[in-house]
């Protein structure tokens, strides 16, 4: 069993230098060869390896989130998406977007992108909040599902009652980040994106007792000496920065949160959460990587929506759970 | 006889908060429980024996009074510190998330591995004896849905056992279960008190069993809380009252 876990996160690992260098060379209108790279490459450098960090920090982030999520509410089908986290951080985006610009914050690039980052984590601990006192009332995790979904419409409905009162310029750029794009990040986004990203999933290293214990529930938990209620609010607020992060930078990816956990539950047979917070990772950045590749090689110079894909990969899968009533 | 109580109530009253109003339930109650005890809690639905359970476990604040554990206040332990005196073995269903038996029982010896939860080969061992001794050792590798009632009864007394407790508080454990493993489950608790000399409390419905096995009977009714010997029971008018008369 033992041998069998080093030889699947070494497939994991290979298939991430794969994924990553088809997304760097080839996840674009024109393949690039490693032979004609250089120091000057602008599309190389401005465009393919910002996409390619940005796939593995967003597929990254969102599984952990998911993770995370699925752990906090002892619900395989928990994730940022599906409860509705993501819109949740996309509408505190537009709405910092507006009031940034009138209030005339999006000026200087650092204290811009800071105020947009800080709104869409404190709209990711609203709705992971609100979330959780449902879940109290109700214990059905199909309903809670349901909640999620009505949540992320409610959201939507006001996302476009924003839209209406935005000027042609920020629409646009509403419209398409609203899509979900690994597209849009800058390398001087990078610079915000991947220190707050590492040290988020660093910090979940201080949390693999928590995240195994809680999986016992509320009262196994303290007896067995996890403190249930603060372990909860760390993760829940760890979660929540990383999905809140990752909207900001790449508006609402679907499915990855969800669907990667379930993915390494199923190809790790472990109930050990640190064993899966690396494998989430892995398979996270490997997802969104491949899903990158295709969505710009599949159509020649079309580049498709990346939610496109995710939900192609991740919806089927939630289904077979559903119908599959054995919790993995 | 040990001298010194492992549990002593110090006129405690118990019960919980509900919307801003204080519900107590057992008032004023001073008990000893001593190692080697097989102390066996009995009254009706809703007299308050979970309560007591998640009161003793430190699971619930008490509203008055205090408990003491090797003679210092449960409130003056921490978690980590309680949980290497106290196993709770509750009614909730656990299971999913690829969780076995083994990694149940394992989740036991937690207050005793470092903050990345490494099993080393003496927890192992603990893990492992924890397992022989309640006869699951061939089910340790199935999940847990896969696991009958009586099994799954089991595995969670294994994970009380791996926390190496000198208490085990253990609610309706045998509620679910058919009559030979009912009858099973007590020759365990049994087999802990008289070779590991553990203290251990079990509420149940189960009068008959608990009168065979229990050294002592905790008789909680809505008036009274009186903790008399298993020989003395048939004549205790309390015990009685909350359905002895019928055995």
């Amino acid at each position: 069993m033992q041998e069998n876990t080093g030889i699947k996160f070494l497939v994991l690992i290979i298939l991430l230098f794969i994924a990553g260098y088809l997304s760097l060379f080839f996840a674009g209108s024109e393949s690039i060869t490693v032979s004609e790279l250089s120091l000057n490459n602008f599309i190389f450098w401005q465009i393919r390896f910002p996409k390619t960090l940005t796939a593995i920090l967003a597929g990254s982030t969102l599984s952990a989130a998911g993770l995370i999520l699925q752990i906090i509410f002892r619900n395989p089908l928990a994730g940022p998406y599906v409860l509705g986290i993501s819109s949740g951080a996309s509408l505190m985006v537009s709405l910092s977007i507006l009031a940034g610009g009138s209030l005339n914050l999006l000026s200087n690039f650092f204290i811009g992108k800071s105020f947009i980052v800080v709104s869409a984590i404190a709209g990711s601990v609203l709705v992971t909040t609100l979330i959780l006192a449902i879940s109290k009332k109700v214990n059905s995790s199909v309903i809670l599902l349901l909640i999620g979904l009505m949540i992320s419409q409610i959201c939507g409905a006001l996302q476009i009652g924003l839209e209406y009162f935005s000027d042609a310029t920020s629409l646009k750029s509403f419209v398409t980040w609203g899509m979900g794009s690994l597209a849009n990040t800058t390398n001087f986004d990078l610079l915000i994106f991947l220190p707050i990203a590492l040290i988020s999933l660093l910090a979940l290293l201080f949390f693999i007792k928590p995240l195994n214990a809680l999986l016992l529930g509320e009262n196994y938990s303290q007896n067995i000496g996890v403190n249930f209620n603060s372990s909860r609010f760390y993760l829940i607020f760890i979660s929540s920065v990383l999905t809140g992060l990752t909207t900001a930078f790449c508006g609402p990816i679907a499915f990855v949160g969800i669907a990667v956990p379930i993915l390494s539950r199923m190809i790790f047979k472990s109930s050990k959460q640190q064993l899966h917070l690396a494998s989430c990772i892995l398979l996270g950045s490997i997802i969104l990587l491949f899903s990158d590749t295709l969505a710009n090689t599949l159509i020649k110079n079309i580049s498709l929506p990346i939610n496109m894909l995710t939900t192609f990969i991740g919806a089927p899968l939630v289904i077979y759970l559903m119908f599959k009533n054995k919790s993995w | 006889m040990e001298n010194k109580p492992c549990i002593e109530f110090k006129n405690i009253t118990l019960g919980y908060k509900k919307t801003g109003e204080t519900i107590s339930i057992l008032k004023n109650i001073n008990l000893s429980f001593f190692e080697g005890d097989l102390i066996g809690i009995v009254g009706l639905n809703g007299v308050g024996k979970s309560t007591l359970i998640k009161s003793l476990s430190g699971l619930l604040p008490v509203l008055k009074g205090e408990i003491l554990i090797d003679e210092k206040p449960i409130s003056n332990y921490n978690l980590n510190e309680l949980a290497k005196k106290i196993a709770i073995v509750l009614t909730e269903k656990i299971g999913g998330f690829n969780l076995t038996a083994f990694d149940v029982v394992s989740a036991g010896q937690m207050p005793y591995t470092n903050s990345f939860n490494k099993l080393s080969s003496h927890n192992l061992e603990i893990i492992d004896a924890a397992i022989s001794t309640c006869g699951i050792a061939e089910h340790q590798n199935k999940l847990l849905y896969e696991l009958s009632d009586g099994l799954f009864q089991k595995t969670i007394i294994a994970k009380a056992l791996a926390q190496q407790t000198p208490i085990m508080l253990l609610d309706e454990p045998s509620a679910f279960l058919d009559f030979a493993s009912k009858h099973e489950l007590f020759l365990l608790l049994k087999k802990l008190t008289e070779e590991q000399k553990k203290c251990v409390l079990v509420s149940s419905h189960d009068l008959d069993l608990i009168l065979k096995y229990c050294t002592k009977l905790l008789v909680i009714s809505t008036t009274k809380v009186e903790l008399i010997s298993s020989s003395e029971a048939k004549t205790n008018a309390t015990f009685k009252e909350i359905g002895g008369r019928f055995i």
